[in-house]
């Protein structure tokens, strides 16, 4: 019975979204804005620490909280 | 009696009328007429108050819908290069229906659902190429998409508006305040869609892409191979077993067809698979923690069931053990962009998977994971 009714949830307030890119050689992690064209797993900018390619590791949105 | 009387005489005299027996005659009728109106009209009052209700939300629901419709057109003319004159094919395939086969005789209808939802998905795959030749897989997929949201608003709309005129024109109480009823939800279900549409648009990753990304995490830097149509294998290896993960291939807004990549490795008689772990996205019940990772057995896929049926029957000839990790969220959440507390949830679900690994196979094992999912925005 439950299972026919799922949670919809709650509206969502505008959430800005960001894209996380990893370096998989010194393993540094960077949080960016979202640019259109970004997607998981594509090969990101270079890595500010030790100039190797990152890899766009994930996308999502979160929710601010304004103090 | 006698206190009834009373009563009226002294309510009389509070409203400063006196106690005049006309007074009181006044009183006896109105509250007469009063009682006769409740309970000749009571319901029809209840009715047309319930249809303003209903009215109101079904203005919403078409506003919703006018929406939809007018981002699957935008979307087509600006981003794919459609030409301007395009909203008369987009309000037909707005039209376009699915008649499912009869199940008088169960028989054989889970192949007959298949062939029809198939045909259903390549006619529109079709039209949209037709519409925009110079567009690419993922605008492609995209567009499908929108449109996917634009039709179900369409139809939710006119469902409630067939039982907001059928209401209208019978009185019936019964038919209104049913409708009644359900409405909050239908409204909320179709804020949610119209809120997957932000996602589609820019072809981010939505909650439901949670199993791609398990799964893709696994195949960066394999060499990948096409079993099906969007869907794509990789094998790697933890721990002295190999791992075969299947996906949808992105970043295209596409489930693909785990279900026929699962039998074609299952099958193919050199991968020798001793286990299954499906990973999906699981919708949660109200009370429940978005992000909360839980783990079950069986076949983790939604759909109509085709997929989940022949995933099922594969896996019971051969004898295969079934795991599933799945990752609680609300309907909005799983259409929506990926929230951060499902994003997180990844990590957890892949230590959960090692676990499962280490404790329910042993070295030279074959896994085969599946990430079940829309891959909107998830590479490999």
């Amino acid at each position: 019975m439950a299972q026919m009714f799922p949670s919809i949830g709650e509206k969502r307030p505008k959430m800005p979204v960001f894209t996380i890119e990893e370096c998989p050689s010194c393993g540094t992690k960077t949080k960016r804005a979202f640019k259109f064209g970004d997607y998981v797993y594509k090969e990101g900018g270079e890595c500010a620490k030790c100039h190797a390619k990152t890899l766009i590791t994930m996308v999502y949105a979160e929710l601010i909280q304004v103090k | 009696m006698w206190t009834l009387s009373l009563g009226f005489l002294q309510l009389g005299g509070l409203l400063g009328g006196g106690s005049s027996p006309v007074d009181l005659i006044v009183y006896i009728l109105l509250t007469v007429v009063s009682f006769a109106v409740v309970f000749m009209y009571g319901q029809r009052i209840q009715a047309y108050s319930a249809l303003r209700d209903v009215r109101i939300n079904l203005e919403k629901l078409q506003g919703l819908k006018d929406r939809s419709r007018k981002e699957a057109i935008d979307y087509m003319t600006t981003n794919m290069k459609a030409p301007k004159d395009v909203q008369q094919r987009v309000d037909q395939v707005l039209e376009y229906f699915t008649i499912m086969p009869v199940d008088m005789d169960p028989s054989g209808i889970v192949g007959k659902i298949e062939h029809v939802t198939n045909q259903q998905d390549d006619r529109i795959r079709a039209e949209l190429k037709s519409i925009a030749p110079q567009a690419d897989p993922v605008q492609l997929s995209v567009e499908q998409n929108i449109l996917e949201v634009a039709t179900s608003l369409n139809l939710l709309f006119k469902i409630v508006r067939h039982f907001y005129i059928q209401g209208q024109k019978t009185k019936s109480i019964y038919i209104i305040v049913q409708l009644q009823m359900i409405l909050p939800m239908v409204i909320q279900e179709a804020d949610a869609l119209t809120s997957a549409i932000e996602a589609f648009k820019l072809a981010q990753p939505i909650g439901d892409g949670l199993g791609p990304i398990v799964a893709g995490k696994l195949m960066v830097g394999k060499e990948k191979t096409t079993i099906e149509r969007e869907t794509v294998y990789a094998k790697n290896e933890y721990k002295g077993r190999s791992i075969i993960a299947l996906k949808a291939e992105g970043p295209m807004g596409t489930v693909g067809r785990p279900h026929i990549g699962v039998e074609k490795i299952l099958n193919d008689q050199t991968n020798k698979i001793s286990t299954i772990i499906m990973v999906d996205a699981a919708l949660k019940l109200e009370g429940e923690s978005t992000g909360e990772v839980a783990e079950g057995v069986g076949a983790a896929i939604g759909g109509i069931g085709t997929e989940k049926f022949r995933i099922e029957a594969a896996a019971t000839q051969k004898d295969i053990p079934m795991y599933a990790i799945v990752v609680k969220q609300s309907l909005i959440d799983a259409i929506s962009v990926m929230r951060k507390e499902i994003a997180e949830a990844t990590d957890k679900v892949v230590e959960r998977i090692h676990r499962l690994i280490e404790e329910k196979t042993k070295e030279g094992d074959t896994i085969l994971l599946v990430g079940v999912g829309n891959t909107l925005g998830v590479s490999q």
